[in-house]
């Protein structure tokens, strides 16, 4: 595979939410994505592309479209499910977790996928050419300006990210597949709102603003100067630090499954999401989820209190918009005093 | 298919009654099937596709949203035409689905021809299917259940009829329970299947019990009694038809067999009660038996999505909820204006029932670009939902290639193939039918003079707005706000597609000053010319908001005949308009009326407005 040489996480100056948002994310592929909210030129789109230098590495069934976990049975595609019926031992081979891109333009039928002309003219069969729901299926994918998303093609999404599975029943074509994905959206809110059902969806979201000081200002400009000049070299300096930050990652990952967490922030949580009102249950789950993340993050298998207060900014915040008008905001008194309850 | 390990059904932490109402549908194809409604992340989806394993034999179907037509209700065999040059049927999913259970989230997105298309076979039981040269007659007995999101627009009402159940997911108010949920799905998502084995007994238990109740049922008699009993009940509810009573007793009848009886209690029919009628409760002569809490949810669906009953008010935000005598004495602080123009910032009657605004524009031929969801439109991009294939009126641009095959399959013991298998000539190409619904754009010219000033009226005139702006939200509209009041017309809100700004500009809208209602109109007429000239094809819609009392006009003239003149230019350029009516003072003067004639739009009060639950206000465009 081609490797096209993109600006390392670690020189984004700054916006240290967004990056944790999407570090998180990595960790933890069940979190539900992130939802990045910010103007033009701030760095959206290459903090997002950027994170795939750091995303770790997968065993994967070799020659599956989805890549299939070889370890996870439960979400084997038809094919490979019927191959290890009949031979346990599938070919696996070890690729890098990556980001898939679903321009705004996407059709439908590129989206889940169509009808394989090819070999339908040359064998009279019918067979499933695979969407870019397939290379997304336990990848990143990344919707730039999501907001202006065709509605369609959102419904779609929606469907495929509530079970992780692409149901597909057109052109003649009947068939599913896993579709588990990390779901990355970025978008101007000047240019238009997003629908309250797949702002939900979004397990974290986060606002960034472009740096204020005139010191980092110019730290950014200095940066990107450097990378345009001489992309290997810029990428030499920061490999040290890209190789720790991607070595932090693999250790969370590893501590995330001992992760605890204490009944008593279980109802706190409880109690915060009944106190704002949030709709539905995913705003309990997702603070819990990231709470246990950010403590592997730390390296810490306990839930403390403060990754549950840090999880809580990440999560409600576009939780609070309950009605499609409603411009609410995240009480943060509220939840303060619900913790110092604790 | 792809296997799919579900979260267990007995490991779902209340939602009894929706849990009950699912478990009838699967036992009883007869109740009607059941519509899941409530808001987002209540485990809408999780809830049905539970109950997958425990319905023994009989499967979900799912629906994809992006389903095809012919998918759906089946076609033409492709393998079988080219190979043996045979035209045989290939079933669609409603087919598979016979004896099952046909499963679609987010119901309310579907295109409501294709819902009620699939509602007839499954009441019936039976499809017919007329295409590509094939005849065909299959049975189509099996349970629909849908869930959806009110918040993204409704289900007509004659959808909602025709599912015998409504049930309504609402979210656990209650802390230790909510713990438990996510207690439960941190368990599930660490060891989905040691978790699964926890609750193995408990599932066994319930695909018993369906079982039970499947074969129980066909032995339960309902007694006259229990007849007299339904119809008295839905008398009592002043449903609709006869339907109800059906269902009321298909679903009491499997009550009893869920619950192991061989035989009807009263108690059954109570229960089946709370599914069947809170959504065909209607509000005749008299009102109808207080509903228990939950059974409320099922009329608001149906009428106001989420407004009213519901705790919290949507709107309402504690800065606007000054007493009447705090924001006048906070406008006597602003500098002084003209006489009695002060301004005043009313806030918003939340409580204002929902208005769909509905065009009865016909569908045309022509292709139209754009977003949004009220009208259904040809599409000639690619960006549509391909529904189906037609024969193409001149060049191809989007080939649908699974019917083109099917087109060309038949004739291919004749042609000459070389390498291929299959030969294609030209007569077999097929266009892909796109559609989409696009948004309209609704420009609301809204009165802001003094005489509108009265608190309550603007609340109600704010409220009836936004009940509109809702209604545009879900449509996907464009919208655009105007305000006129003092001397001239103020563009709030030039047209745009964020419905959201546009009830922020409501909601600060102040009111005092005079009314230059000609100013208003020239405005509106403005946008509109403007916005025609970027995109030819829109279908604009002038909502105008007013008492009528025009009182000032630019040249110092009569502000009613300037306002005319205008509003005779607006029907001149072929704009459609509705306009309501605000007028409540004792001495009706009727302006407001004279300027709909002249600009020939339909008329409503806001009485009118307020006093039904459904009003489509737009439907009768001239």
């Amino acid at each position: 595979m081609k490797h096209t040489a993109v600006y390392p996480f670690t020189a984004i100056v700054g916006q240290d939410d967004m990056k944790l948002a999407l570090v998180l994310n990595v960790i933890n592929p069940l979190l539900g994505g992130v939802l990045i909210k910010g103007e033009k030129g701030t760095a959206k789109s290459t903090a997002v592309r950027a994170i795939a230098d750091l995303l770790p590495a997968m065993e994967a069934i070799t020659n599956c479209p989805f890549h299939c976990d070889p370890g996870d049975e439960n979400r084997l595609c038809d094919d490979c499910r019927e191959k290890t019926g009949a031979d346990k031992a599938l070919p696996v081979h070890s690729i890098k977790m990556r980001v898939v891109e679903l321009p705004v333009s996407a059709t439908e039928d590129r989206v889940v996928g169509t009808l394989d002309i090819e070999h339908a003219i040359k064998h009279g069969e019918k067979k499933f050419d695979p969407g870019i729901l397939a290379q997304a299926n336990r990848n990143i994918l990344y919707v730039d300006e999501i907001n202006l998303l065709d509605d369609h093609v959102v419904d779609v999404l929606l469907d495929a990210a509530a079970m992780g599975v692409n149901t597909v029943e057109r052109e003649g074509v009947s068939y599913s597949h896993p579709a588990r994905f990390v779901l990355v959206g970025t978008m101007n809110p000047e240019e238009g709102d997003i629908r309250p059902q797949l702002l939900d969806r979004f397990g974290l979201s986060i606002e960034v603003v472009g740096e204020n000081q005139p010191e980092r200002r110019v730290e950014v400009i200095k940066r990107r100067l450097a990378y345009e000049q001489d992309t290997g070299e810029f990428a030499q300096i920061f490999q040290e630090e890209q190789g720790k930050l991607a070595a932090s990652i693999l250790q969370a990952r590893r501590l995330l499954p001992e992760a605890v967490i204490d009944d008593r922030l279980l109802l706190l949580v409880a109690n915060v999401a009944i106190a704002l009102d949030v709709d539905g249950h995913r705003a309990d789950i997702t603070v819990i989820k990231a709470a246990m993340t950010l403590a592997a993050f730390a390296g810490r298998a306990n839930v403390e209190p403060d990754d549950v207060r840090r999880a809580a900014k990440l999560v409600l915040p576009h939780r609070m918009r309950r009605r499609p008008f409603e411009d609410g905001t995240l009480d943060w008194d509220k939840v303060e005093a619900l913790f110092a309850g604790l | 298919m792809v296997q799919r390990t579900v979260f267990p059904f007995a490991a779902i932490v209340g939602q009894d009654s929706v849990k009950q109402a699912l478990l009838i549908a699967v036992v009883n194809p007869k109740a009607g099937g059941v519509l899941v409604a409530g808001e987002k992340g209540t485990a809408k989806s999780t809830l049905v596709r539970a109950l997958a394993e425990i319905t023994g034999k009989v499967q979900i179907l799912e629906l994809p949203l992006s389903a095809t037509e012919d998918m759906v209700f089946g076609g033409l065999d492709l393998q079988q035409a080219v190979g043996c040059g045979e035209r045989r049927f290939l079933p669609g999913i409603l087919a598979r689905a016979h004896h099952h259970v046909l499963y679609i989230d987010e119901i309310n997105l579907l295109r409501r021809e294709f819902v009620n298309a699939l509602q007839e076979a499954v009441i019936t039981g039976v499809h017919m299917v007329e295409r590509e040269g094939i005849s065909c007659r299959h049975e189509a007995v099996c349970s629909l259940i849908g869930t959806m999101n009110p918040e993204e627009g409704t289900l007509s009402p004659p959808i909602i009829d025709r599912f015998g159940l409504y049930a309504a997911v609402n979210r656990e108010l209650d802390a230790p329970a909510r713990a438990e949920i996510v207690r439960r799905i941190l368990a599930y998502d660490r060891d989905p299947a040691g978790f699964r084995l926890q609750y193995a007994a408990l599932t066994e238990g319930i695909r018993q019990q369906v079982a039970a109740a499947r074969q129980l049922l066909p032995t339960i008699v309902i007694p006259e009694t229990m007849v007299l009993l339904a119809a008295q009940m839905c008398a009592k509810a002043h449903s609709a038809g006869h339907r109800a009573e059906l269902f009321l007793l298909e679903a009491a009848r499997t009550i009893a067999a869920l619950a192991g009886r061989d035989y009807l209690l009263p108690a059954d029919m109570e229960a089946a009660a709370c599914y069947v009628l809170p959504q065909r409760m209607r509000q005749e002569q008299e009102p109808p038996p207080p509903a228990p809490p939950e059974q409320a949810e099922g009329e608001q669906t149906q009428d106001q999505p989420q407004e009213q009953q519901q705790e919290p008010p949507p709107f309402e935000q504690p800065e606007n909820q000054q007493p009447e005598d705090q924001s006048d004495s906070s406008a006597a602080e602003q500098p002084p204006g003209e006489g009695r123009d002060q301004e005043k910032v009313a806030d918003i009657d939340t409580q204002f029932p929902f208005v769909r605004m509905e065009l009865s524009l016909p569908q045309d031929r022509q292709e139209r670009r754009g977003n949004g969801k009220r009208s259904l439109t040809r599409t000639d991009t690619k960006q549509g939902r391909y529904v189906r294939a037609g024969i193409p009126r001149g060049a191809v641009t989007d080939l649908a290639f699974d019917a083109t095959l099917r087109a060309a399959a038949p004739h291919q013991r004749f042609r000459d193939k070389g390498n291929c298998c299959i030969a294609i000539e030209r007569a077999d190409l097929r266009q892909k039918i796109r559609e989409k619904r696009i948004g309209n754009t609704f420009l609301f010219v809204v009165d802001a003079s003094g005489s509108m000033g009265a608190r309550e009226r603007m609340r109600a005139v704010k409220g009836a707005v936004c009940a509109m702006l809702q209604d545009a939200y879900q449509q996907r509209d464009q919208v655009g706000l105007i305000a006129f009041r003092r001397q001239t017309a103020e563009v709030l809100l030039p047209v745009t597609r964020s419905v959201d700004l546009a009830q922020k500009c409501l909601r600060h809208l102040p009111t005092g000053g005079k009314t230059p209602l000609a100013e208003g109109l020239a405005a509106a007429l403005a946008v509109l010319a403007a916005r025609r000239k970027k995109e030819q094809d829109m279908q604009p819609v002038l909502v105008l908001v007013t008492d009528g009392r025009a009182n000032t006009a630019a040249d110092g003239g009569n502000g009613i005949d300037e306002a005319l003149a205008i509003a005779a230019k607006i029907k001149k350029a072929g704009v459609h308009s509705v306009v309501i009516d605000t007028e409540s003072d004792f001495v009706k003067l009727g302006l407001a009326r004279t300027v709909a004639r002249a600009m020939g739009s339909s008329y409503y009060s806001l009485g009118e407005l307020s006093d039904k639950n459904i009003m489509h206000i737009v439907r009768n465009l001239p």
